[in-house]
């Protein structure tokens, strides 16, 4: 793979020999990272239940996956996630760039009380119970709105956005203002399509986050109808220890491959999000 | 509502504020879904706040018993220990964290192979999507005493150690903290570099043409141009951080065990198991109690960084 | 139909995400109207037993016409066919029956925000930790008067009074257990033993001996010596009550933790002699390897794990149904299967039995008699109710008709379960009430599903059944719940400092009264005598 990228390095610089460590120190990191994965993903296709490590399956089998695909209860719950992650990332994506823009207005009057405002939330919470009365006396318990409103404002996002946008160069800001352009159309003709890489790499993390959540769901969705599929791999996989579960054969099979069908969607994922972090604007080094 | 509070603060002369009111209307406008969505599910469970000073068990009204929390909070050992503890794995944690993402992302932005970079990044990003369970239980596999633990049969084949000698990592006193680290490491370091990435991928490709056709090399370049394009996103993210630094949990939670208990206690396990021994009922009051010392100290902390950076870099991150 | 509904909003909204704000306040509205649909509801149940307070417990009481019922995953879940379990049971009541059940994992944390909330349930059910804090808030009903005149009580049915018995807080009962917790048992490899040339071990200095073979020896007949070891377990003392049920040959008579002793007086077990005994023997075993090295880091599930895989070969586990399991799962990775579930060894004298969780009616029920007759006595009516709560509905978890279930073939009118809705490839075992250890037995003993339990799980469950004793939950005081958190940190930190770490007994004590474990042990122990005055 060292070799290929150094031909693929056409440009005339004759630094190849770093290129040659700096690959090999992936390589490296490559392989220490996938170890531990690599015990969970072989003991979900080793009917063998053994503790220690190997390279390869003792006796091969996809009974595992089997197990997990053919349960019939999972497809309610993946259809669920699917809903609240595409639902929940829209809206976070939205509330994040409406409030990254509106903090970008350093003169706008009242702006830093607004960010004050929106900071503080991020340090100071209720706690469990006040939220839950919230959220209750909000007729949102047992409805999927409460898993998508509630973590919809992240503040954390938000600041990470707004960070992004101030790479925007103001003479393009002023550029449209001269043009006539209204805070709306300025917003999604310009500030938008030039933040491709931060919409993707923040709604990835919106997206991860609703996809693996479990701690709302767990506290205002009592209806098992409801449950995304992170709650029902976690009960598959926390599942017995139960005194009362009976495990079946391949007890630890089915729990590894649950774990890796948990990791398989954001093998793709992420190659999809890195398509956007390639065209970049002037930023950097013109501001400041 | 916000125009009120806006011209709360107009010290100038309200004529120009107002002015200046009118001229940002659609922005107030544009924020007023972010402000509902603050309020409603922020601002207003924070009368909780007030369950601090009580004795609240969720079944009979809360009693008002005054500082009593607090003074039980900080006269105890164990919570004290637990309060240094949180405060130094999460630091160091951050900071090892932060820094290797850094690093990482430097590194990777070299990468040229487009498909070998893609790869890359993809492979160091999986192990966020583990849940710590399954990481612990995968961990303790590796760093086990025996020959089935990776490490030590890699250091006896070495002949660093010899066998019988194996080391207990994780039920060490000893050795437990930096494989916390390094665990964390392994976990969160590949999904840390992805903001980092993505500004990167801001930088105009331009201005390294530029840089090298004025002669500067691979380090001018990256310290001229990657790093100050870096900086403001490093700090954001640092300080952002900080305020979710009293709430570690999940991660020691899982990794810790009775032999270092003193080593690996923090705010949170300490709640955890204060209340699963009481024999009573939960007091949300002392929770609270606790919540609210936390938040005060993520606070102070994201006070001060912000204060430095302004000092240092002329602006804050809010 | 409503979550649809409301799903169908949601979705528009994000489609369209320009009318964000109008989606808002559509949001709003229709929450609005789902709370006063929500608040009806409960109305009805309220309006629907009024008037009940002149029936106290006596033979006429009122029928209630719903009753709510918070339950953890120990019930049939909804995947599992809940529905059906639903439906028979209002069949056979004529009540309408509403099942609230949160995720496993999260039901204490669910239960205590909905009794924050205010809308209790008419029933949950309580694990032992819990009972005892809800009774002292006074969330819980006394049923006293209920079950002391109960029909139930009177059938002479009741196998084990003593159980009911020791769930009496302050003399008065506030929840109740159709069957007993169970507990753990020892399981040695058979094959391990017959390869050494060993009995059952029947007192310790055998057991020593066994665990010798097992370690140094060739047990699994591998031809490699030493590449086993005697037993293991998931760290070295319990986190529940009662704490020292996985290693119990080296704990025997030391307990962790309050006890009552026979005069009724209170004792922390930590601070006896009895301990620092128990704390010798762990520490031996553990220096000489007989001791899973990796104890304080394993999960039960890497205890299961190894132990399918020949590591070691005793294992301290549940009696009952996880007999069967553990032996399947040694069968299907090509081990020796046969397990022989240990009597307890002379020295350890019984095994503990842990208390059961309890089904408690909530203060705020309107008809508390009524629950109790027709919810709480009728689970164990010893016909069509208590079938239903063992082995759950007809027809979906199990059945008397000819067909083939997972490869086993049944005549017409043999009982069997039938295939796990939620675990395809496994039968259904049981719901709520675990048929060994119920405690009343059917009418004229006619268990319909008693026949068709794996024999190995029978055994282990009578087995446990005649040697235990039964671990009675510690009241709260609130010196306790002030200390014991602290104090059992310490403990547990000692216990692991002088098994592991090589810390001396005495040097080890000597930290407990340094960081002030000795005080806060007899400051709880003042406390609980306190209660008995």
């Amino acid at each position: 793979m060292a070799q290929e990228m150094i031909v693929k390095n056409k440009k005339k610089r004759k630094i190849k020999p770093f290129s040659v460590i700096n690959g090999i120190i992936f390589i490296i990191i490559c392989f220490f990272t996938i170890v531990p994965i690599w015990k969970v993903l072989i003991d979900s296709l080793d009917l063998y239940t053994s503790y220690g490590m190997r390279l390869w399956p003792k006796r091969f089998g996809l009974d595992g996956y089997i197990t997990v695909f053919s349960n019939s209860t999972l497809y309610r719950p993946l259809l669920v996630s699917v809903i609240t992650t595409l639902a929940g990332t829209v809206l976070g994506l939205l509330l994040s760039t409406l409030g990254g823009y509106v903090l970008i207005q350093w003169k706008m009057p009242g702006r830093n009380i607004l960010a004050g405002l929106l900071l503080f939330t991020m340090i100071f919470s209720g706690g469990m119970i006040p939220t839950y009365l919230v959220v209750k006396n909000l007729g949102l318990t047992n409805t999927l709105l409460s898993v998508i409103l509630l973590p919809a404002i992240n503040v954390y996002n938000l600041v990470l956005m707004r960070n992004f946008f101030e790479g925007i160069p103001n003479a393009l800001f002023e550029a449209a203002e001269i043009d006539g352009c209204s805070p709306f159309q300025t917003f999604y003709k310009i500030v938008l399509p030039l933040s491709k890489a931060a919409l993707a790499s923040i709604g990835l993390m919106f997206a991860v986050a609703y996809w693996n959540d479990y701690t709302n769901f767990k506290l205002y969705i009592t209806n098992a109808d409801l449950y995304n599929f992170q709650m029902k791999l976690r009960s598959l996989i926390l599942g017995s220890d139960l005194p009362t579960a009976l495990g079946s054969a391949t007890e630890n099979t089915v729990k590894n491959a649950a774990v890796m069908v948990a990791i398989i969607p954001f093998m793709f994922i992420y190659p999809f999000c890195q398509k956007y972090f390639i065209s970049g604007i002037n930023i950097g080094a013109v501001k400041e | 509502m916000k125009k009120k509070g806006s011209a709360g603060v107009a010290v100038v002369s309200p004529k120009k504020t107002r002015k200046y009111v009118i001229k940002y209307k659609s922005f107030y406008i544009m924020f007023i879904p972010v402000i509902l969505f603050t309020l409603v599910f922020h601002y207003l469970p924070l009368f909780g706040l007030g369950y601090a000073f009580t004795e609240f068990r969720g079944i009979k009204d809360p009693e008002f018993i005054g500082l009593e929390n607090f003074t039980r909070m900080f006269s105890s050992q164990g919570f004290l220990n637990a309060f240094g503890n949180t405060l130094k794995l999460s630091i160091v944690k951050l900071i090892l964290n932060t820094g290797l993402a850094v690093i990482i992302s430097l590194m990777l932005n070299e990468i040229k192979s487009l498909k070998f970079k893609k790869t890359t990044q993809t492979i160091i990003y999986l192990p966020h999507f583990m849940s710590w369970v399954v990481t612990a239980s995968v961990f303790t596999l590796i760093l086990s005493p025996s020959q089935e633990g990776l490490v030590n049969a890699l250091l006896v084949n070495l002949g660093i150690l010899d066998k019988g000698q194996e080391i207990y990592f994780l039920g060490s006193k000893k050795w437990w903290t930096p494989m916390f680290y390094v665990i964390n490491m392994w976990k969160d370091t590949g999904w840390g570099t992805i903001i980092f990435l993505a500004t990167l991928s801001g930088i105009s490709p331009e201005l390294y043409e530029a840089a090298t056709m004025d002669g500067a090399g691979r380090w001018a370049q990256m310290r001229f141009i990657t790093m100050p394009a870096l900086a403001n996103t490093i700090i954001t993210v640092l300080i952002l951080n900080l305020a979710k630094v009293m709430n570690l949990f999940e991660s020691v939670f899982v990794l810790q065990n009775t032999a270092v208990i003193q080593q690996a206690d923090v705010l949170q396990t300490y709640i955890y198991t204060q209340t699963f021994n009481s024999g009573a009922l939960p007091n949300y009051g002392y929770t609270t109690a606790v919540g609210v010392v936390k938040s005060l100290v993520g606070c102070v902390l994201v006070l001060l960084c912000n204060y430095l950076s302004k000092k240092v870099r002329g602006r804050g991150i809010i | 139909m409503r979550k649809r509904k409301l799903m169908c909003a949601f979705m528009a909204t994000t489609m369209v995400a320009s009318t964000m704000l109008a989606g808002c306040s559509n949001d709003k509205s229709s929450n609005n109207g789902t709370e006063a649909n929500a608040t009806q509801g409960s109305g009805t149940t309220a309006s629907g037993t009024e008037g009940t307070d002149d029936n106290k417990a006596g033979s006429d009481v009122e029928k209630p016409e719903k009753i709510t019922v918070m339950v953890d995953g120990t019930v049939v879940t909804k995947e599992n066919g809940q529905a059906e379990f639903e439906k028979k049971w209002e069949e056979l009541t004529g009540i309408d029956i509403e099942i609230i059940q949160p995720d496993h994992s999260a039901y204490y944390d669910v239960l205590g925000q909905t009794f924050a909330g205010g809308d209790w349930p008419d029933v949950v059910l309580l694990g032992s930790t819990y009972y005892a804090g809800y009774a002292n808030e006074g969330a819980l009903w006394d049923m006293t008067e209920a079950w002391e005149n109960s029909e139930l009580k009177a059938s002479g049915r009741i196998n084990n009074e003593e159980l009911i018995d020791s769930l009496y807080l302050d003399g008065k009962l506030y929840g109740f257990s159709p069957a007993r917790g169970n507990g753990c048992v020892t399981y040695v490899k058979k094959a391990w033993l017959d390869n050494v040339g060993l009995d059952a071990p029947t007192n310790y200095e055998e057991y020593l001996e066994m665990l010798d073979k097992f370690t140094n020896g060739d047990p699994d007949g591998n031809g490699i010596d030493g590449d086993t070891y005697g037993v293991s377990a998931a760290g070295l003392i319990g986190t529940e009550a009662p704490y020292v049920n996985y290693l119990p040959e080296f704990y025997q008579d030391a307990y962790s933790s309050f006890y009552q002793k026979e005069d009724g007086t209170w004792a922390d077990g930590f601070t006896e002699d009895s301990m620092k005994e128990a704390l010798t023997r762990l520490k031996e075993a553990y220096e000489a390897g007989y001791i899973d090295k990796e104890t304080l880091t394993n999960k039960t599930s890497d205890c299961r794990t190894k132990f399918y895989e020949d590591k070691f070969g005793v294992f301290t586990y549940w009696a009952g149904t996880w007999a069967t399991n553990l032996k399947t799962n040694l069968a299907n990775n090509d081990r020796d299967d046969e397990l022989v579930a240990l009597e307890p060894i002379a020295e350890l004298g019984n095994y503990l039995e842990r208390q059961a969780p309890v089904w408690a009616i909530t203060s705020k029920c309107e008809n508390p008699e009524g629950v109790f007759k027709y919810f709480i006595e009728s689970m164990l009516d010893g016909g069509d109710m208590q079938t239903l709560w063992t082995y759950g509905a007809e027809g979906t978890h199990w059945s008397t008709k000819a067909e083939t279930i997972l490869g086993v073939t049944y005549e017409e009118g043999q009982f069997h379960m039938l295939e796990n809705l939620e675990k395809p490839g496994t039968a259904y075992t049981k719901n709520h009430i675990d048929p060994l250890l119920s405690i009343a037995d059917f009418i004229d003993d006619k268990d319909p599903g008693i026949d068709q339990i794996a024999e190995e799980a029978r055994e282990s469950a009578e087995m446990f059944i005649e040697n235990s004793t039964l671990v009675v939950t510690v009241p709260s005081t609130d010196v306790m719940s002030q200390y014991n958190g602290d104090l059992t940190t310490l403990k547990n930190s000692i216990i692991a400092d002088v098994v592991t770490q090589g810390v001396s007994i005495e040097d080890a004590y000597a930290r407990f009264e340094k960081e002030g474990g000795a005080d806060w042990s007899q400051a709880i122990v003042d406390s609980l005598n306190e209660l008995n005055k």
